[in-house]
């Protein structure tokens, strides 16, 4: 049921749908009172009539020799509401003092309702004797009938009038105590600093409000998480900018006081040109990671997982050349998974990029795409030193980097690379490299049909 | 003045490595936490410059461990970890400063004569013996006020000498101060460098005690 603007509150709505239905009810109960009572009345009134008119006709039987006419006195206030008339062989014999002379009615047995000539109703019950020589009518007012209705209706409705202000006032009042823990409820709430994110306690929650209260502490414990992950997020992020940081001051001072020691400055200036490389690409790598977090799940283009690597491989060759590394890409068979072409293009660049720059001059990577068990297989494999179970187990916490290497890294690859495959529904495993002892990563997508053409 | 540096960054380290040697700083450099302890508790180096995240042990744990052997060698904390219970526990731990990432080379040299200094119980950085005035930041020896220009070796190993007035320092332990790792040192280069010491200064002032090393007296014992 759709209530006006001006119902917004829960108390105006209970309050107005409570005595509406009240009032509804009633007003119910009096229509069936109403047209219970009329029924009785009549059937009790009629009976009267029947009675009276029955008394006349044997009263009329003992004494039909009297020819004149009998005027009864009026004994009652209701008397000039109830009228008889007795006709002896056509002649009015008895009448009440407001009868006329002409028969009321001409039904000549039983009920019937006439109008007469001064506009009254009347409600006529008319008898004869038993040699239909003596012919009875008896009536009554129906006014008065409607008086008697009436006032029975008053007697139900009246109370109505004044119950109704004070069952709104009850009403209002269970209402607002039957709130109260609601109202308790965003006064907790309407008090807590916008920071606030630990769970809401209230004592003696109701049933109503338990599933409430919860998706709310719930929901500040999901908000809670997030923002501590972001928090956490940029102090690593801040920290990590630091050593890079420091190191180019540090190189850049170097290159200022070597004074005529030509080889230190080049040096330094050399060393403080890759530390800006290091730092862009960390920086490069935190905004990848923070797009990646607002990515949703369930990117779904069609995208041939041997072309891809064929383009990041190109990308990643002049590097590789540079240092005497073999980069090898073996394609068996195409691969076709859904995902984002742009994610997984990053997916792949970070794998093969880690092997690179984790490998010795003269290592070498090797690259394969193919299906294993149906399933589409990425595998990067490097003749790197590789890495301990243990070592493996912290990959993809940020800015973790495995110690003792010369190489700059963010320590963000990982992390960059679990992402893309949670959201390309791939999933990743490190293992050492059986062929060469090195590492070897292996994203293996589920295998659902319409992915791949063998 | 001898120096160790603790650092796991390549390019860092290698950066204030070479810093730190412009400023005349003898400086090795190991790139985990386990040297950093063996080498610091050798007690050969003036000072150490310990980052907190090295792989292999933590710095803190090196520092408490450190302290823990009573290794008094001061250690200066140079970290990109900046919060305030971070700086708290590095200096409760036993470090003598604390520094955060990036830092200027030249404050970091300054800090660590400072160290130094308090660690030998001196007030000012300068050192003077009589009409002998050292000025370390500035690398300068002066006598009578006047200029006397030092080789690198002569300067520190003067240096060395004068910090440690009214010690007797035995020939190891001048070389042990004086050379960092990769410097072949000759046998008699401690001698050469006292005897041009002697030629260019004073001639009483370095003294020898046969058989046990050279030590310069203390300013008032000095006629």
């Amino acid at each position: 049921m759709r209530l006006p603007r001006a119902f917004d509150s829960l108390q105006a709505r209970l309050l107005v749908l409570v005595l509406g239905l009240a009032a509804v009810v009633w007003l119910a109960a009096a229509v069936l009172i109403w047209r219970d009572a009329r029924h009785e009345l009549d059937e009790l009134l009629d009976g009267h009539l029947a009675q009276a008119a029955a008394l006349l006709v044997v009263q009329q039987a003992a004494h039909h020799d009297d020819d004149q006419v009998a005027d009864a006195p009026a004994l009652h206030k209701y008397a000039p509401r109830v009228v008889f008339q007795v006709f002896h062989e056509n002649q009015l014999v008895q009448r009440s003092a407001q009868a006329g002379a002409a028969p009321m009615s001409e039904v000549e047995r039983g009920f019937s309702t006439v109008r007469l000539d001064d506009g009254s109703e009347w409600r006529v019950f008319a008898a004869q004797g038993a040699e239909r020589d003596v012919q009875v009518y008896v009536g009554e007012q129906t006014a008065s009938r409607n008086a008697i209705l009436r006032a029975v209706l008053r007697s139900v409705l009246l109370p109505l009038m004044f119950a109704l202000p004070l069952l709104a006032l009850a009403g209002w009042w269970a209402v607002y105590r039957g709130l109260l823990p609601l109202r308790h409820l965003s006064e907790v709430l309407g008090q807590r600093r916008p920071e606030a994110l630990e769970p809401v306690v209230l004592r003696h929650v109701p049933a109503e409000m338990q599933p409430l209260v919860q998706a709310l502490n719930g929901l500040f414990g999901r908000i809670e998480r997030m923002l501590e992950s972001e928090r956490r997020f940029t102090a690593d992020a801040a920290h990590e900018l630091r050593t890079p940081i420091a190191a180019i001051r540090a190189q850049a001072q170097v290159a200022l006081g070597a004074g005529a020691d030509e080889m230190q400055r080049q040096h330094a200036l050399q060393s403080t040109l890759a530390g800006c490389d290091r730092a862009t690409h960390l920086v490069e790598q935190l905004l990848t990671l923070a797009r990646l977090e607002a990515v949703p799940a369930g990117a779904n283009d069609l995208v041939d997982l041997g072309e891809l690597a064929r383009r990041v491989l190109a990308e990643l060759a002049p590097g590789a050349l540079a240092r005497r590394q073999q980069l090898e890409l073996d394609i068996a068979g195409s691969c076709r998974v859904t995902g984002s072409d742009l994610l997984l293009g990053v997916l792949v660049r970070n794998l093969v990029d880690n092997a690179l720059r984790y490998s010795l001059d003269g290592a070498s990577v090797h690259v394969r795409v193919a299906l294993e068990q149906g399933q589409p297989v990425l595998r990067v494999e490097d003749s790197g030193p590789g890495m301990t179970a243990q070592e493996m187990g912290r990959l993809g916490e940020r800015f973790y980097r495995v110690p003792g290497h010369a190489q700059p890294g963010s320590g963000l690859g990982w992390s960059i690379v679990k992402r893309i495959a949670q959201v390309c529904g791939a999933q990743v495993q490190a293992a050492r490299s059986a062929r060469w002892g090195g590492l070897a990563v292996s994203v293996c997508w589920p295998d659902r049909p319409g992915q791949r053409d063998v | 003045m001898r120096i160790l540096l603790a650092e796991d960054d390549p390019m860092l380290g290698d950066g204030l490595r070479a810093g730190l040697r412009q400023q005349g700083f003898q400086v090795d450099w190991v790139r985990d936490g386990e040297a950093a302890e063996r080498e610091l508790a050798s007690g050969v180096y003036a000072a150490g410059v310990l980052d907190l995240g090295l792989p292999r042990k933590d710095g803190m744990d090196v520092l408490q461990a450190l302290r823990a052997r009573w290794v008094a060698t001061p250690v200066l904390v140079l970290t990109a970890r900046d919060a305030v219970p971070d700086r708290i526990r590095g200096l409760d731990l036993g470090a003598d400063d604390y520094v955060v990432k990036p830092v200027d080379l030249h404050e970091l040299g300054a800090r660590l004569r400072s160290l130094v200094r308090r660690a030998h119980g001196q007030m000012q950085d300068s050192l003077r013996c009589g009409a002998l005035l050292l000025e370390p930041a500035a690398r300068q020896v002066s006598l009578d006020g006047e200029v006397v220009a030092l080789s690198t070796r002569e300067f520190d190993l003067l240096h060395v000498l004068m910090r440690n007035a009214g010690r007797v320092m035995s020939r190891e332990q001048l070389e042990e101060q004086l050379y960092s790792w990769g410097h072949e040192v000759e046998s008699n280069a401690i001698e050469v460098h006292i005897h041009h010491l002697r030629r260019k200064l004073q001639p009483e002032l370095i003294q020898t005690v046969r058989g046990v090393g050279y030590t310069v007296l203390r300013s008032p014992e000095l006629a």
